[in-house]
């Protein structure tokens, strides 16, 4: 096919190099460790914003944004019994879809044999869904309508990405750093950290794990930021301009910003503890709740 | 005779067995004759229809590409994808109201997404009504019952039990770390209820319960997705 270009890279029968016993020895055991590593390299044209669909167990996953309008895929897997399967849709014109897929092909591999990595570089303006549950996925400089990462174990970290983002790790931490566009990121155990964000619609949760928020608001935002017995940190720049409202049933609130005080909530959460003020013209929106942790609001 | 949900009579059974063919466009005279007999079978018959055509209101939503990725996989596996076959085919062979559990965890997923999603005054003034006020006219209101939190759990209980009835098949590493985000939402719950019998009035605790029963349902669905080969 002329405008794609498969190349498949597979670790096999390394000659000896007949400068001893030892090296030979060396040599071979190096070339049966390495027999089953398969790694494999594909290049599609794309379609003006294409979408890309991944589907992994456990492994690494990177996508990368470039100024190409191709993808370029790099995937290894550790097992033979492991495959990945690549379905490009159409088939023979740029791509609007590439539905990317690790399987098993015996149902009794288990464990890290199940690995694949993969290493994607996509063109500006692709959207993603990406599933991972035992790996992690790191996601760099890309503009897209939108992105869907989850995961079960692994961390999520992503940079520089423009465009909708909604993440979910049941156990691993999430990390967003400088997004612009909306952003929704889940979690139960694991924490979330995100920093400089320029969006303007932030939503963060997670049950036990620890929120971290450094950086400004922007007017007219709106953030919400909520966790149940882990703590949470608002670090921000004194010219930050913002109207809080934070609610901690039993935890703790601990603001350092010179703050205006509005008025109580205009529903008042019985003993909950409880701060609605504005900071400067109180141009964003910022909602904090907590159930048993702590709240600090700090200057940068 | 006026009937009430608490006196189903033979008619009320009778009424049952003929809904499915009723609705399913078989006109025939009875359903209609109970119905304005029945005012509990009216109700039944009323929400049944508002959310039949709700649902017909609402967009197909496309499976997410790694189920139907995950599927071709193990069809290829075993062999069934030697030649392409239709999407019905595939419908077939998938058998997917065989399989109770995801069908039942999507089940259950709908319907708490009903109930946190419904507007909490709709609940309130259903709930306020009470078992013994006049049956009402929709869906709704039919589903105001589930507002009690005991029926949220007992939702979410029956996940759990599919979840430990196939725990087994996921990986180690994965199944500590459901555990972990269950144990963790587990005590969150506890902690809220704590809360609520101390305080019932107190809103952020209730919205802390709510979205931690919500939370584990996902949790349990996700883990039982999983399960079945996602």
């Amino acid at each position: 096919m002329p405008d794609q270009c498969e190349l498949t890279t597979t670790k096999r029968g390394m000659a000896p190099c007949g400068v001893g016993l030892v090296l030979y020895v060396t040599m071979l055991s190096g070339a049966l460790l390495a027999a089953d590593n398969k790694r494999s390299e594909k290049t599609f044209e794309a379609a003006p914003n294409p979408r890309i669909t991944l589907s992994n167990m456990i492994g690494q996953v990177l996508v990368r944004g470039w100024d190409k309008s191709q993808v370029h895929i790099v995937y290894s897997v550790v097992s033979p019994h492991v495959e990945v399967d690549t379905e490009v849709i159409p088939p023979t014109q740029p791509a609007d879809k590439i539905h990317l897929a690790t399987h098993l092909l015996d149902p009794l591999v288990s464990g890290k044999d199940q690995t694949a990595d993969y290493d994607l570089d996509v063109p500006m303006g692709t959207d993603l869904e990406i599933w991972n549950p035992q790996g992690s996925i790191r996601i760099e400089k890309l503009q897209a309508d939108d992105a869907s990462v989850e995961s079960v174990g692994g961390a999520i970290l992503v940079s520089d990405f423009t465009g909708h983002l909604f993440l979910r790790s049941v156990g691993g931490n999430i990390e967003v750093i400088r997004p612009a566009g909306r952003v929704e990121a889940y979690s139960i155990t694991g924490s979330l950290h995100f920093v400089s964000p320029t969006t303007s619609k932030l939503r963060g949760t997670t049950t036990s794990g620890r929120i971290l928020f450094e950086g400004d608001f922007a007017d007219g935002g709106d953030y919400s930021l909520s966790e149940y017995s882990g703590d949470m940190e608002i670090l921000c720049p004194p010219s930050a301009s913002f109207e809080l409202n934070a609610k901690t049933v039993r935890g703790k609130l601990e603001n350092e910003m010179p703050m205006t005080i509005r008025h109580r909530s205009a529903t008042p959460v019985s003993s909950a503890n409880s701060f609605f003020g504005t900071h400067l013209t109180g141009k964003a929106t910022v909602n904090l709740t907590s159930f048993s942790g702590t709240i600090r609001i700090r200057q940068r | 005779m006026k009937e009430t949900g608490q006196q189903r009579s033979p008619a009320c059974y009778q009424f049952e067995l003929e809904l499915e063919a009723y609705l399913e466009g078989e006109k025939g005279a009875f359903v209609p004759a109970h119905i304005r007999e029945c005012a509990y079978c009216n109700v039944i018959l009323g929400d049944l229809e508002a959310l039949r055509s709700a649902s017909r209101a609402m967009p197909l939503e496309e499976p997410s590409a790694a189920v139907w990725s995950n599927i071709r996989a193990q069809l290829v596996t075993s062999g069934a994808f030697a030649e392409r076959v239709s999407f019905w085919n595939w419908f077939e062979e998938l058998n997917f109201l065989h399989r109770l559990v995801p069908a039942t965890a999507f089940a259950c997923l709908l319907l708490l997404g009903c109930l946190v999603t419904v507007p909490r005054t709709h609940l309130q003034q259903d709930t306020a009504s009470g078992p013994s006020g006049p049956p009402g006219k929709t869906a709704v209101r039919s589903m105001a019952f589930i507002g009690d939190i005991a029926a949220l759990e007992r939702v979410v209980r029956e996940l759990e039990e599919a979840f430990r009835a196939r725990e087994a098949s996921l990986a180690p590493d994965l199944k500590a770390t459901y555990e972990n985000g269950l144990s963790s939402l587990d005590v969150s719950i506890r902690e809220c209820s704590d809360s609520l019998q101390r305080e019932p009035g107190n809103s952020l605790a209730h919205e802390y319960l709510l979205a931690a029963y919500s939370q584990k349902a996902q949790v349990l669905s996700s883990a039982l997705e999983l399960g079945e080969g996602r």
